[in-house]
């Protein structure tokens, strides 16, 4: 996914575009999943980041993933063992960005977490919280294969990023509602699920890999204007034929 | 908070059957939360519900009341299967439910938190609680809520599943980090032309006739290492 770094002016249109963009999404029936999916693939564009990823708390105590960049089991991995331990986990627990220059001075700090980054071949890593108040509601986090921390004004555009992510969660209503915070996150939380569940009826149906499934899937709800969560629960369900998301539409032939 | 826990674990392995199981759980809720009563429904027919436990008559009165009416905030909750979560009943119910709202005025009602019991697109009812005055619960007030809804999903699909076999089998399908667990039961129901519910069914029927954790079972299906096939009846 790595590209190279894109020039300052350059990046500076792209960081406006993916604003207006993620601003044009949060209407009123917006899809959740779907932007902040969007929002881990700009990150991973503007920054030169590698692979980018979204957790939530559970508000169990834990941790969840809901939108990553690239959907290969391994990259998965990165994101479900920090649940128990990592920069997310330190991140979501402190409410303060984690940032690392360099995993391979990490392995005693995170046991479980570096090795399996640096066996990835990842060398940095940031973390950044998403909050709303005094509550940290989930991290925004950034894989890099080099060493080394991002500039300040880099920084900026995760935090803006992140921020964004948090309104796109929460909507303006939800800022005056506590208990609205718990509605939208859980909510979210089992559209994941849901979108899991349909990836696995299209990798087995279209013989494809997750990522390619997530695309697909992804496809179909945008080309016909739909939720993503919405699309991805019929084909759960049998009401939306596998054959019929798979199917190559007429502008693609 | 991990007392909390261990009360709802501990009402879980002493009960002998899953009914016993549900009115356990839901009185350790009542008991470790701020709320006055509680109940469970679940989808008994594409329309159809059914109330498998309530607390006390007003827990009972307030599923009554929605169901008959088609409306209120646990019946929306269960239609909508998203959480409704209603911290000043007064405030909230005579906007968005107002027949609701007239039907239960002279109950001591004042607050109502209604969380969908669900796994991904496999929806499975609702769990309802109650307080008689107004107010939102605490942080870790919510996160035992949270997790008794989590106990409570996981022995509704264990019943439903018929494979009920104690706490720590049935936190594994829906514990954080399984994503492969619902990915592998997408391509098992894909594979064998049957529902999500006995797509997970089988899932663990196999994992547990070969001895193994689900998520390893899940795994290997995810990566191609075993056929989806291989989980026929």
């Amino acid at each position: 996914m790595s590209g190279s770094a894109p020039s300052r002016t350059e990046r500076e249109s792209r960081l406006l575009h993916a604003l207006v963009e993620l601003a044009d999404t949060l209407v009123d029936d917006y899809d959740v999943v779907d932007v902040l999916h969007r929002l881990v693939e700009h990150c991973v564009q503007l920054l030169d980041a590698t692979v980018a990823g979204l957790m939530l708390s559970d508000q169990r105590g834990g941790l969840r993933v809901v939108a990553y960049s690239s959907a290969q089991t391994r990259t998965l991995e990165l994101f479900q063992v920090q649940a128990s331990e990592g920069p997310c986990y330190d991140c979501a627990h402190s409410g303060e960005a984690v940032l690392v220059a360099d995993l391979s001075k990490e392995v005693q700090r995170w046991p479980r977490f570096a090795p399996l980054a640096l066996a990835g071949g990842f060398a940095s890593v940031h973390a950044v919280p998403m909050r709303l108040r005094r509550e940290t509601i989930g991290t925004l986090n950034l894989f890099r294969h080099e060493t080394g921390l991002l500039s300040d004004e880099d920084l900026l555009v995760v935090r803006t990023l992140a921020d964004t992510a948090t309104i796109g969660i929460l909507q303006e209503r939800a800022i005056r509602r506590g208990e609205v915070v718990t509605e939208q996150l859980q909510m979210a939380l089992n559209s994941r699920v849901v979108i899991e569940q349909a990836k696995g009826v299209l990798a087995f149906a279209g013989n494809l890999d997750m990522e390619q499934a997530f695309h697909t899937l992804r496809g179909y709800a945008r080309n016909g204007g739909r939720r993503l969560a919405d699309v991805a629960r019929e084909v759960v369900l049998g009401e939306l034929r596998p054959e019929v998301v798979l199917s190559p539409r007429p502008t693609d032939l | 908070m991990i007392e909390a826990r261990a009360t709802v674990i501990a009402a879980l392995r002493d009960s002998n059957s899953e009914l016993d199981v549900l009115a356990r759980v839901i009185r350790a809720c009542v008991g470790l939360l701020p709320v006055d009563g509680a109940s469970i429904s679940v989808l008994s027919g594409p329309q159809e519900r059914e109330t498998l436990y309530a607390s006390d008559v007003i827990a009972m009165k307030i599923e009554n009341v929605q169901f008959d009416l088609g409306e209120g905030p646990c019946f929306e909750a269960f239609a909508t299967r998203r959480p409704v979560l209603v911290p000043d009943l007064s405030q909230a119910s005579v906007l968005a439910w107002p027949v609701f709202a007239a039907a239960i005025a002279a109950l001591p009602i004042g607050a109502i938190f209604a969380f969908p019991l669900q796994a991904g697109a496999i929806g499975i009812g609702a769990i309802d609680l109650y307080r008689s005055r107004p107010g939102w619960l605490s942080a870790d007030e919510l996160a035992v809520a949270l997790e008794v809804v989590d106990v409570v999903t996981a022995v509704l699909l264990g019943v439903l599943l018929g494979e009920f076999d104690g706490a720590d089998g049935l936190r594994g399908v829906l514990s954080p980090g399984r994503e492969q667990v619902h990915q592998a039961t997408g391509m098992v129901l894909a594979a064998l032309g049957i529902s999500a519910e006995e797509a997970l069914s089988r899932l663990r029927g196999y994992a547990f006739a070969m001895g193994r954790p689900l998520d390893e079972v899940a795994k290997d299906i995810v990566n191609r290492e075993l056929s989806p096939l291989e989980l026929r009846a």
